[in-house]
């Protein structure tokens, strides 16, 4: 009966259009529930739900910011640096640019390897300027552009479980072990 | 409506340092009504009361219907619809080709009198929204349109609703308290009249996305100038 049901999933999605089918069977608490859509380092167009099925990072950032954003990518690596091989294989990184004017796929990629960010697991990607305040508003994340075109925004990583749940969330760029703690027993093999 | 461009100093903070330019753009001359939000969710099943998910609109998403397709007896179809998320708010103007308007858009046609483009400095438009906030909540809504319109022949951007504006979650420095910041910029302000205004950010600022007030309605904007 399942069997039959995921494929009847299946044919649905390929009748629809992509973002039609993006919430089905997802729990009605998952931030994938939000149908926007992104443009990543490496050009593809994938939705918030690209790295569903892994335990998620998830953050926003604008690529031409010289202080807190490279801190941001830092800071995500230090947390990642203390899981276990295993533990951080399994974990995914999506980091949402909300100048997407300025963080062009080129950009993004650029800034992915000036970070010799992992391009299995992290993904930088931008948004249109409506998405990117719907994922904002989403995280509970504010941004505003300030007269000189740099952006004034919160610092704000949201851990995700598999399914787009929140089940972490931290304003602390280093040495949050709480955090460190739920980021540990989200990547774990047993982890929902 | 058609609003015709210009620059305009917000009371905002970051904007009292200089004026903005306020680009030429259409505001919808009214609220959405519960009519009109009735026919959006009806064409549009994904975002009737019930089948919202949670990370969209919180539990009291149309709370106050009678039922997901019945805003209720007769008299309510022209009242502004009230209970919705930003999101909510977003997808019904984006259904209408439409967007939300930005906050400088909302308060660069809200400083409009009756008669002249910025009616800020008349202590009768001041006084007019400090008594509408003086106003018990509890009371019932009006129908849109009820009052004079503005200049532009907009209605009720005092006096009915608060209005869901795009930007809403950015109108504050990050992560400050909306209390103290609106305290504190009031006691910078040299033109008081900005105080009314600040007493609007503050409480877009202090809202979350998914939040459904009872007194948080929306209206539409559109770029451009002429209507389509």
């Amino acid at each position: 009966m399942s069997g039959l049901g995921v494929v009847v999933a299946c044919v649905t999605c390929a009748l629809l259009a992509a973002s039609s089918c993006v919430a089905s069977d997802l729990p009605n608490d998952s931030l994938y529930q939000l149908r926007v859509q992104l443009v990543s380092q490496t050009g593809s167009k994938v939705g918030l739900n690209l790295d569903q099925g892994y335990p998620t990072l998830l953050s926003m950032f604008y690529g031409s910011c010289t202080a807190a954003c490279p801190m941001l990518i830092t800071s995500i690596q230090v947390y990642e640096s203390h899981l276990d091989p295993a533990s951080q294989a399994r974990l995914r990184v999506l980091l949402v640019s909300f100048d997407p004017s300025a963080d062009t796929p080129e950009q993004l990629a650029k800034l992915a390897q000036l970070h010799r960010a992992d391009p299995v697991r992290w993904t930088f990607a931008s948004a249109s300027e409506t998405d990117a305040r719907k994922i904002a508003a989403l995280l509970g994340f504010s941004y505003r552009r300030l007269p000189d075109g740099t952006f004034d925004h919160s610092l704000l990583i949201k851990l995700l479980d598999r399914e787009g749940r929140v089940v972490g969330a931290t304003t602390t760029l280093v040495g949050d072990t709480e955090f460190q703690a739920k980021l540990q027993k989200a990547t774990s093999a047993n982890a929902p | 409506m058609p609003i015709a461009g210009a620059e305009f100093r917000s009371a905002l903070p970051v904007g009292q340092q200089s004026p903005q330019l306020v680009r030429s753009f259409l505001l919808q001359q009214h609220a959405v009504t519960n009519a009109e939000f009735l026919a959006f969710v009806r064409a549009n099943p994904q975002w009737r009361r019930g089948a919202v998910p949670v990370v969209l609109a919180g539990g009291d998403y149309l709370a106050h219907w009678a039922g997901p397709l019945d805003p209720g007896p007769p008299g309510v179809d022209l009242q502004p619809v009230t209970r919705v998320s930003w999101f909510a708010a977003e997808a019904y103007c984006e259904a209408q080709a439409a967007r939300l308007p930005y906050w400088l858009e909302w308060e660069f046609v809200a400083a409009a009198g009756v008669r002249e483009r910025d009616a800020r400095s008349d202590p009768a438009w001041r006084q007019q929204i400090l008594d509408w906030y003086a106003h018990p909540a509890s009371a019932p809504l009006l129908p849109v349109e009820q009052r004079v319109a503005n200049v532009y022949g907009v209605y009720d951007l005092h006096g009915l609703v608060w209005e869901w504006v795009q930007d809403f979650n950015s109108l504050l420095p990050s992560d400050a308290d909306p209390e103290k910041f609106c305290g504190g910029a009031a006691q910078n302000l040299q033109q008081k009249e900005n105080y009314a205004i600040l007493m609007r950010i503050a409480l877009l600022g202090s809202l979350q996305a998914t939040d459904t007030g009872r007194a948080v309605g929306f209206r539409c904007a559109r770029d451009g100038e002429n209507a389509p």
